[in-house]
């Protein structure tokens, strides 16, 4: 069991934070099962067709990535001090994102649920909110407009 | 000193761009960007600012060779 943990915690090091490419969620999912984890959560941020009454064309992010990767890091070890998690990990796309592609996934993995949600919820929050990673809108009409995503803003966890 | 900004900033600086004046602190470096540049106060009031990939405070003593970012509120997800 000792062994097995170690190995699973090796993967989780090895997924980098920042993806310049598409997310494979399929492949990440496959990665977060844990033999002690009854309860497995994903989260997965796509990009939506629309906002705020405008129609998107498609996102754009921008990243200070050595920045960001530390701080994704981070919220991930603070995640692991704060909940029994078996597994978490969370990965940000960078560059171009079209319509219905993954922006963002975060899984957690525990014992049962309660946690998973919980941790889960805690992570995208502050991802969203801390991570040197910037969103830039461009809708049909031609026009553009970074940031924006803030329309949730519950206090954080 | 070297200045790096990000995201919307770039609407209003060159993403990067040295500065020779003598500043003596990011709350000096804020307030004389945010003269130069009007339009950016507002974001500029609300932005980060990081050297060494390490964020610092309006205190932070600006050496001359600091690469410094300036990062407005983060808007992954």
């Amino acid at each position: 069991m000792i062994r097995s943990a170690y190995s699973l915690q090796a993967a989780e090091a090895e997924i980098p934070a920042l993806s310049a490419t598409p997310l494979d969620v399929v492949a990440l999912l496959a990665q977060a099962h844990h033999p002690e984890a009854g309860a497995v959560v994903l989260f997965s941020g796509e990009v939506r067709n629309h906002n705020q009454g405008q129609d998107v064309d498609y996102l754009e992010y921008e990243a200070h990535e050595a920045m960001a990767e530390k701080m994704i890091a981070e919220i991930i070890n603070d995640a692991h001090a704060k909940w029994p998690l078996k597994i978490a990990v969370a990965q940000h796309r960078t560059g171009k994102v079209a319509i219905g592609e993954t922006a963002v996934i975060v899984i957690t993995s525990s014992a049962h649920r309660h946690e998973a949600y919980e941790a889960n919820q805690y992570i995208i929050h502050r991802i969203k909110h801390e991570a040197t990673i910037w969103k830039c809108e461009y809708f049909t009409d031609g026009s553009k407009k970074w940031g924006g995503n803030c329309s949730c803003c519950p206090p954080a966890l | 000193m070297k200045i790096q900004v990000f995201a919307v900033l770039k609407d209003h600086f060159d993403k990067e761009f040295e500065l020779s004046r003598d500043i003596k602190d990011i709350a000096s470096l804020k307030a004389y960007l945010s003269n130069q540049n009007t339009g950016a106060e507002g974001i500029l009031q609300i932005s980060r600012f990081a050297v060494h990939n390490e964020f610092v405070d309006l205190d932070y003593a600006i050496k001359p060779n600091d690469t410094i970012c300036i990062f407005p509120p983060s808007s992954g997800g």
